[in-house]
């Protein structure tokens, strides 16, 4: 039995004074990427600060600013959510093929995002979304976009003692379909060998691509020759996707696979957003 | 030291006050402190479902839960399910139906399903299929647990 100690917060003072206070801390909140991580030794925590039952963390709303996603809210939450599947259907897509459903019922968005994996899925929808990562710390708030939150693998704009407080998927929302697509090898419990989230706005296209780079990418060559250049052979503008990532071989697939389907997700996502 | 930490939670509708290790799984916990074994230990990386649990009326994988967490908290395993030393519908579905064949994977299957028939009284195959995909079986019986699913929430 792996060895640390454990507090649960009753409010985010708490939280924040013991993080400062314990140099080998750790914030828990579903726990489904952390608990793994301890058994295989990727994390050796001496404690972990149980942030889940904070109500400020706990929120799920829509109101002016757009939809708020608090840390502490679940992947299944956020995939029934109603708000969010009229108006970010990527990102309930994206929750929705994450692990399996009682993953689901623990994993949090913030955590997902958090572990910073390439191949997150809830990413690359929330890249195609715009979304706004809020960051709290002991004595500051910041809010950044999505694209200068994820630095490389497992790394992100988060500091020593900070937190992620929520995300917000910001008004005005996309007026036209989202999707988000995945390849895997597995239906489910399976991370993505490629993910494509393609958003429609209003006629522009917004794509983000997961798991062909050291962060999720914007396509933006493929977004360019179709917003800017008028490009509507999709197979033809789906291709350009070759200039925006830079896949690496490993179990889930080559690089060569990577390139070809990278190729095929973005196209169909386009037929399936933008019309064929 | 080993730190232990005094929980409060419900277990298959009894209230229960213990001391958990912290850094015990749920599943280590359900298994070896409260003596309940038709919980299965397989994967321990929340994979293969073996372990699944209601928390809260929720499936959840117990192997990524600590015990500690369960404070305040309602658990019910599958020995919360028969009643007098009579099974419910499920597991009756289960038996009548073959959805089993080494069984190791059974308790996570029902529990899984049990939590689909409460919030969705008559799944189509599509949402027992996602209902269950965390729950690996590997003699194959996948066809006969879908037909005992859709066997117990017709009746």
């Amino acid at each position: 039995m792996l060895s640390y100690d454990y507090v649960k917060c009753s409010d985010l003072k708490q939280a924040f004074d013991v993080l400062k206070t314990n140099e080998h801390a750790l914030p828990l909140a579903g726990g489904t990427d952390l608990m793994v991580g301890m058994r295989g030794g990727k994390f050796t925590p001496r404690l972990l600060v149980d942030i889940k039952g904070l109500e400020e963390l706990k929120v799920l709303k829509e109101d002016d600013a757009g939809i708020t996603i608090g840390a502490a809210v679940t992947l299944n939450q956020i995939a029934l959510f109603e708000p969010i599947v009229r108006h970010a259907a990527p990102l309930a897509e994206g929750a929705h093929s994450v692990g399996s459903y009682p993953i689901r019922n623990r994993a949090t968005l913030a955590g997902n995002l958090c572990n910073a994996s390439p191949a997150a899925d809830t990413a690359a929808p929330l890249y195609s979304l715009g979304a706004v990562i809020k960051l709290i710390g002991p004595n500051q708030e910041r809010s950044m976009p999505i694209e200068e939150f994820f630095l490389g693998p497992g790394k992100t704009a988060l500091q020593k003692g900070e937190l992620v407080r929520s995300i917000l998927i910001p008004k005005p929302y996309p007026a036209g379909k989202g999707v988000y697509m995945k390849a895997s090898r597995t239906g489910s419990v399976d991370l993505s060998t490629v993910g494509v989230a393609v958003q429609n706005w209003d006629g522009k296209v917004r794509i983000a691509v997961g798991a062909v780079a050291p962060t999720p990418v914007r396509a933006l060559a493929v977004e360019k020759a179709i917003n800017e250049g008028g490009e509507k052979d999709w197979a033809k503008a789906a291709k350009l996707v070759h200039d925006d990532i830079s896949p690496i071989t490993d179990l889930r697939g080559s690089r060569e696979y990577r390139y070809h389907i990278a190729e095929v997700l973005v196209r169909r996502g386009l037929e399936q957003t933008v019309g064929v | 030291m080993t730190k232990k930490i005094t929980i409060n939670f419900s277990v298959n509708g009894d209230r229960e006050t213990r001391e958990a290790v912290v850094g015990q799984t749920l599943l280590k916990f359900i298994r070896e402190e409260l003596h309940l074994s038709g919980t299965k230990e397989g994967c321990e990386i929340g994979e293969c479902g073996a372990c699944t649990v209601l928390l809260d009326g929720k499936p959840v994988n117990s192997c990524l839960v600590l015990a500690v967490e369960l404070d305040g908290k309602e658990l019910v395993t599958i020995e919360g399910l028969s009643k007098n030393g009579e099974l419910d519908r499920l597991q009756q579905a289960f038996v009548e139906k073959f959805a089993f064949q080494c069984g190791y994977c059974t308790p996570g299957m029902i529990m899984s399903a049990k939590a689909l028939l409460d919030r969705n009284s008559d799944p189509t195959d599509e949402d027992i299929n996602v209902a269950l995909s965390g729950n690996l079986c590997r003699c194959g019986a996948y066809q006969e647990i879908r037909e005992a699913i859709k066997a117990s929430a017709k009746k």
